[in-house]
């Protein structure tokens, strides 16, 4: 169920914008990796990570509708924020 | 091969580890580089984590793989993810590491480096890192239940609305002497003032176009952030040096205590997207930013150690803070060693992201030994620094007075040589026009840190630029805490409220919230501001008060876990949460009775309110009270800081009450009654 989280470097997300074939292999790698290194940077600060979310809507609830970037975003910093924790001394 | 590898790993680091301590036990009167006493710290944090930690993993706590976590139970790619274990590591890092384990320490040293080094270490191992692993797995085995949830879930709701008051409490005295750090390490500083100023626009610029220009592109937004934050910095010296703004940017004490007050209720009230989500995420890179460059900085310079390993003000007659080593060094360095706080984190957002149980082990107990790690550098950067200067810059004007010449001659009949040259100088090398009296750790630390990495990068000129840039740094990720400790706080005080007339409850409500907000402000507010204008008290007497707070609250969090224990009738095992809490209750007690009966007008509230109210009733004046009025008021204060630590005493002691209760009503069953959800349920709380 979760063998889409990062372990390592996440196998690329087939996004939504479908997939051209005529990206060569390594060039597709390195995106891949270049992906993986901003996904660990985005859970590292607690950036919220939109592609994470759409990988999971798609693998989990496949067909149902999704937000959109900006209301995802919007949600996630006000869950963060708007009655958060205690942060710390 | 692995096994191997382990076989000669491990006595190898100890043996290092020893070396470091031997290193330090006879380098004794001469200098000691810095290096040993780094290295011996990450020794005995390999050999705690390594061993000490998978003793708890394995036998005490029993992590279980198989169990369902709540990330796993709830995934749904917002809060509840199962994160990769080395992320969430660094996430919670970040979390837990504030301005505490950079001041406890720095106030410390005028102990010397030993009896901090030795607390932390000792304290971390036993103490501070169990109680946040534990805490940690008790909110992972309760589906991510907060310490509040779970002291009324397993202590009873009595216990659990006390505990939140005592929270609130503690919360309102880490408002107040945060921003006393920022008030002491901005006064009279227009290059540092210009600078944090500066962060508001910024954050503004970064909220608007992470959520109107360039929607959800937050990546985009924290890149021009940092280069505007940067801009900044290089241009205050410029805009010190302006014959206009820089007079318009130097503030003194009560006005920046007003400015913080102000920008704390305007802040606290604007949406999270436009000010505080922006301002944390530039605050994390720079607190992750800076903490790798002084370890690398450090290593690289490898500074020797002024500060001799112990002074004469282990007899209590410091003038950073009064009190003898014994409780007092217990109470001043707390996080670092062992923080309250931190239970409310690991019981936060951490719980609801961990991936397996196994990956607690890292998480709870390596990240709190990593936050230990940052309190000892801070500490050594403290000790790096010519001690003649470090007392300038943390004793208080009634000790020292105000002029270089005479702090430089009080200072050296401690001891400690110093010209009011050298004094001078440093003011000049770092860019402000004084350094006497910057209590508060954060100022300190900024001059140690900027003379380890100006040598490391810069040279003699940047030294300027790096102090700036630390008190940046630290300055950010307080008035951070200070925007969302308000609005936490904000909550409570409307969920307390809501109880007695319910419209104050409603969070949606604008006059209730104004209500809330407003009081919380002017609790913190108060304490704040009387520290400003009290040259007695400020920070010595704020960041005690904090300390037994603080240390009081770790000890209900590991009341909490001893009880969780003995319920899953793992008794066996109960000293390694009964030991660490037996050692913080005999401290924080003592500590908390001594500041309040203690005869010494220096240690003691009440010794201190009688003593100035029984002046004032004379007519008679006394230093450095300049009126009568005033002479009352620090009567007044001072009654009022021996209420607040009264309270804490007594919180800890029914706390300590309603866990024997639970233990010995637990001890008499047969079998566990702890209420964690059974491993291999179907899946309880179906997903959104």
């Amino acid at each position: 169920m979760k063998a889409l989280e990062l372990e390592g470097l996440p196998a690329a997300p087939s996004g939504a914008a479908g997939t051209s074939g005529e990206v060569s292999a390594p060039k597709q790698a390195a995106s891949g990796r270049a992906r993986g290194i901003g996904q660990i940077c985005r859970q590292l600060f607690g950036i919220p990570d939109y592609e994470r979310y759409l990988a999971h809507a798609q693998a989990r609830h496949p067909g149902a509708p999704v937000l959109s970037r900006r209301d995802f975003c919007a949600q996630a910093i006000e869950r963060k924020y708007g009655k958060s924790g205690p942060r710390c001394c | 091969m692995n096994k191997i590898a382990s076989f000669l790993l491990w006595p190898v680091i100890a043996i290092v580890g020893a070396f470091s301590f031997a290193a330090l036990a006879w380098g004794r009167g001469e200098n000691v580089s810095a290096v040993w006493l780094v290295t011996a710290a990450v020794c005995v944090y390999f050999i705690a984590y390594r061993f000490y930690s998978k003793f708890i993993a394995d036998k005490v706590l029993r992590l279980d793989d198989t169990r369902q976590t709540p990330a796993e139970r709830h995934n749904d790619g917002m809060d509840y993810v199962p994160t990769n274990r080395w992320v969430l590591f660094g996430h919670h890092f970040a979390a837990i590491a504030g301005a505490g384990p950079l001041v406890g320490p720095v106030l410390a040293a005028q102990m010397g480096f030993l009896p901090g080094t030795l607390w932390i270490l000792a304290g971390v191992v036993v103490a501070g890192a169990v109680q946040d692993f534990i805490v940690l797995f008790a909110s992972v085995r309760r589906d991510g239940k907060s310490l509040g949830e779970m002291i009324k879930m397993e202590l009873g709701p009595t216990a659990g609305s006390i505990a939140l008051v005592g929270v609130l409490a503690i919360m309102i005295i880490i408002l107040a002497v945060l921003s006393l750090i920022v008030v002491k390490a901005l006064t009279g500083s227009p290059w540092g003032l210009f600078t944090i100023a500066a962060t508001i626009p910024i954050a503004l610029i970064m909220g608007v176009y992470m959520r109107i220009i360039r929607p959800g592109r937050v990546g985009e937004a924290s890149v021009i952030g940092v280069a505007l934050l940067m801009t900044a910095l290089i241009y205050g010296r410029a805009v010190a040096n302006d014959p206009t703004w820089g007079p318009f940017f130097t503030l003194d004490g009560p006005q920046l205590a007003w400015a913080l007050i102000l920008y704390g209720a305007v802040a606290s009230s604007l949406p999270v997207w436009l000010m505080l989500a922006p301002r944390d995420y530039l605050s994390t890179f720079l607190k992750i930013g800076t903490i790798v460059a002084l370890a690398i900085g450090i290593y690289y310079v490898a500074p020797p150690l002024a500060m001799p390993a112990t002074t004469r003000f282990i007899d209590g007659t410091g003038p950073v803070f009064s009190g003898a080593l014994f409780p007092f060094l217990f109470i001043t360095i707390a996080c670092g060693s062992v923080s309250g706080f931190h239970s409310l984190i690991s019981s936060g957002t951490t719980p609801k992201m961990i991936e397996k149980e196994s990956h607690m082990r890292l998480i709870g107990f390596g990240g709190m030994l990593m936050e230990s790690f940052v309190a000892i550098m801070a500490l050594t950067a403290a000790c790096v620094l010519d001690p003649g200067i470090y007392f300038a810059m943390n004793s208080p004007s009634a000790i020292i007075g105000t002029t270089a010449t005479n702090a430089a001659q009080v200072i050296s009949s401690w001891g400690f040589t110093i010209t009011p040259d050298m004094i001078n100088q440093t003011a000049v090398d770092i860019g402000e026009n004084s350094i006497l009296s910057r209590a508060g750790g954060a100022p300190t630390l900024a001059v140690g840190m900027a003379k380890i990495l100006a040598q490391a990068m810069g040279g003699k000129s940047m030294e300027a630029f790096w102090y700036h840039f630390a008190i940046l740094f630290e300055a950010l990720f307080i008035l951070t805490a200070v925007d969302a400790g308000t609005r936490v706080g904000r909550f409570m005080i409307q969920d307390m409220l809501g109880h007695v007339y319910k419209p104050m409850g409603n969070t949606q409500f604008l006059p209730a919230n104004l209500v809330g907000t407003g009081l919380c402000v002017a609790l913190w507010g108060y304490f704040l501001y009387q520290g400003v204008i009290d040259p007695l008290g400020g920070i010595n007497t704020l960041w005690q008060l904090f300390g037994v707070g603080n240390q009081m609250l770790a000890g209900i969090a590991l009341l909490l876990c001893t009880s969780v224990l003995v319920k899953m009738k793992r008794e066996r095992y109960v000293w390694v949460t009964l030991v660490p809490t037996a050692w913080l209750l005999i401290t924080t007690l003592t500590a908390g009775v001594e500041k309040i009966f203690h005869s010494d007008a220096r240690i003691g509230f009440l010794a201190l309110a009688r003593k100035f109210s029984a002046a004032a009733a004379e007519g008679k004046l006394l230093a450095p009270a300049k009126s009568i009025e005033e002479m009352q008021r620090v009567a007044f204060n001072n009654y009022l800081d021996a209420v607040v630590c009264g309270f804490f005493v007594l919180l800890v002691l029914a706390m300590c009450i309603f866990a024997a209760k639970i233990c010995l009503q637990a001890l008499k069953q047969a079998n566990p009654t702890a209420n964690e959800i059974p491993p291999l349920g179907p899946a309880q709380g179906v997903p959104a």
